[in-house]
């Protein structure tokens, strides 16, 4: 990244950390800000399985199992900072899960096992009805608590959980950029680009891939879980919807595929101008920036919106 | 072997010596690469053994072969194509079963030597998929070396490269035999076997037609007719 580009990135960062007491703590934009960062932890993650060769349709599975694990434990009576910390670990196995499941798919193939798994625990939490409340879901989950330890104005109202999803953001960022730096990255693009090749020089794929899964089932989970408890309510056709699934692939793809920062960008922008420019205007139209994007990456920047910057265009990466 | 219906190899006995080259050669479609993807473990094979270094290692996954010093090269170079040289030839000094390294630094190091010897040390930062033919076979080669392998299964190292470019490849099979490694080798070139070959066998629809020192299988009919067919022998 270049002068420019670092000094845009703090100015943006600054911007987020002063943007509750800026807008006097109203709840709806903070409502709205939250959710554009969760989407940018979900679109991060997304990228992170994408970035070990994975795609996925499926992220709701994890966004939504996050969301009813956190709930669950929630409504259980213990404290919400644990309960979405335990929705995080539930994303992990069930992401963990469906990569054990679909490990020699590729692909097409791939995608449609991870929609179908989304699709499947969807209808799960429509007929459990004893656990999940069936179709009519969990009501009365509890907002996150204010901290007595932090000055109030981090943590009252919706601010708390502002500054959560954004400390899920950055922390999602950290972990991909980690990823980059170690092993961990390079295994994940060896699987990615050859697998058979990664096996001949002593890199066993399908560890790596499950745990590409689970890293990137967890920070979606966590998503999910500061969601329910933002929203107060998690119900099947909500948490588990195709939405979740969907709006990460293509802020990822429009932001940049495998770059850094590229999909969190994309997740903020693409919201941010969805919810709050065509939603209160035209609000038939409000999810066309993301087809608008889609369109717009896969016929003139096939490296999204990071391949602008980068010297020279290519495939990916 | 068999795919199906059809049998890719069968009655193959095979035993390479230590530090030794052996030259496989055959017409296409003869079970070369299907007997080195059985070697390497990318395939089962429906019958038959295979035992290494003293040991039985039939169906092994790719990864184990690997950790007991197994390396191959492909005939169309299998570079991860969109990583860096260095990081291509990083993956087997990083995931190697034997000589890792704990320092990321002396892992590097070791991928600029191995780069150096194979004369791509300028393009290391450079994406696989910008590499010309010729470097993408020292590549192939560089990621074989990676693992460390005491075993090199080489397919057609010098297929499609200029007159200096097999040179070069000679060079690298002496060198290559200087170090101690055994070497399993598919060459269609005779004048490349007759030079670096202690000893060649010849494949024909999936069994061997002719086995021994370059000198008396080069000259053999039964190989010449595998390669020109029954009438258009000379």
């Amino acid at each position: 990244m270049g002068r420019p580009g670092r000094i845009g990135l703090g100015l943006v960062a600054a911007a987020l950390v002063v943007l509750p007491p800026l807008t006097g703590f109203h709840p709806y934009y903070l409502y709205l800000v939250s959710t554009a960062l969760l989407f940018g932890t979900v679109a991060t993650s997304w990228n992170l399985l994408a970035y070990a060769g994975q795609i996925s349709f499926g992220h709701a599975a994890f966004f939504g199992l996050g969301g009813y694990g956190a709930a669950l434990a929630s409504l259980a009576g213990l404290s919400p900072w644990l309960a979405i910390a335990l929705g995080g670990g539930i994303g992990a196995l069930g992401a963990a899960g469906i990569g054990l499941a679909s490990a020699r798919l590729r692909g097409a193939y791939l995608a449609l096992a991870t929609l179908a798994y989304a699709e499947i625990w969807r209808g799960v939490a429509h007929n459990w009805t004893t656990v999940s409340g069936g179709g009519e879901g969990l009501i009365g989950i509890p907002p996150l608590p204010t901290l007595g330890w932090l000055p109030l104005d981090f943590t009252r109202g919706r601010a708390g959980s502002y500054y959560l999803s954004l400390a899920f953001l950055v922390v999602v960022v950290a972990v991909f950029w980690g990823m980059l730096h170690s092993r961990l990255g390079l295994a994940f693009a060896a699987v990615r680009e050859e697998e058979e090749r990664a096996s001949l020089l002593g890199v066993h794929p399908l560890p790596w891939k499950i745990l590409a899964f689970a890293l990137s089932g967890f920070f979606s989970a966590l998503a999910g879980g500061l969601y329910v408890h933002m929203v107060g309510v998690v119900e099947p056709d909500l948490i588990f919807s195709r939405y979740f699934s969907i709006l990460p692939l293509v802020m990822a793809t429009f932001g940049g595929l495998h770059t850094l920062l590229g999909p969190a960008m994309a997740a903020l922008g693409l919201y941010l101008v969805s919810e709050l420019l065509l939603h209160p205007y035209v609000p038939a139209f409000h999810q066309l920036p993301y087809a608008l994007a889609l369109i717009v990456v896969v016929l003139y920047l096939p490296g999204g919106l990071s391949g602008l910057f980068t010297r020279k265009p290519r495939g990916a990466a | 072997m068999a795919f199906g219906g059809l049998l890719a190899l069968r009655g193959v006995d095979i035993a390479v010596e230590e530090h030794q080259v052996v030259g496989l050669l055959g017409p296409n479609g003869a079970g070369k690469t299907t007997l080195f993807n059985i070697l390497s473990g990318l395939l089962r094979p429906t019958a038959g053994e295979v035992w290494f270094g003293g040991r039985r290692v039939t169906n092994l996954a790719p990864w184990r072969l690997s950790g007991l010093g197994v390396g191959r090269t492909f005939q169309i170079a299998r570079p991860f194509a969109r990583s860096t040289v260095l990081d291509n030839v990083l993956v087997g000094i990083t995931f190697r079963g034997r000589h890792r390294y704990g320092r990321a630094l002396d892992r590097r190091h070791e991928a600029e030597r191995l780069l150096a010897t194979v004369g791509l040390a300028d393009k290391a930062p450079a994406r696989a998929n910008e590499l010309s033919l010729g470097e993408r076979k020292r590549l192939e080669l560089a990621m074989a070396l990676s693992t460390r392998p005491t075993f090199l299964l080489l397919d057609e190292l010098a297929s499609g490269l200029s007159p200096k470019g097999r040179e070069e490849v000679v060079r690298f099979y002496g060198r290559l035999k200087e170090r101690g490694l055994t070497i399993f080798a598919i060459e269609h070139s005779f004048r490349i076997l007759a030079h670096v070959a202690d000893r060649l066998v010849v494949l024909d629809q999936g069994t061997i037609v002719a086995e021994g020192r370059p000198e008396q299988v080069l000259g053999s009919p039964r190989v010449v007719q595998a390669y020109l067919g029954e009438d258009d022998g000379p």
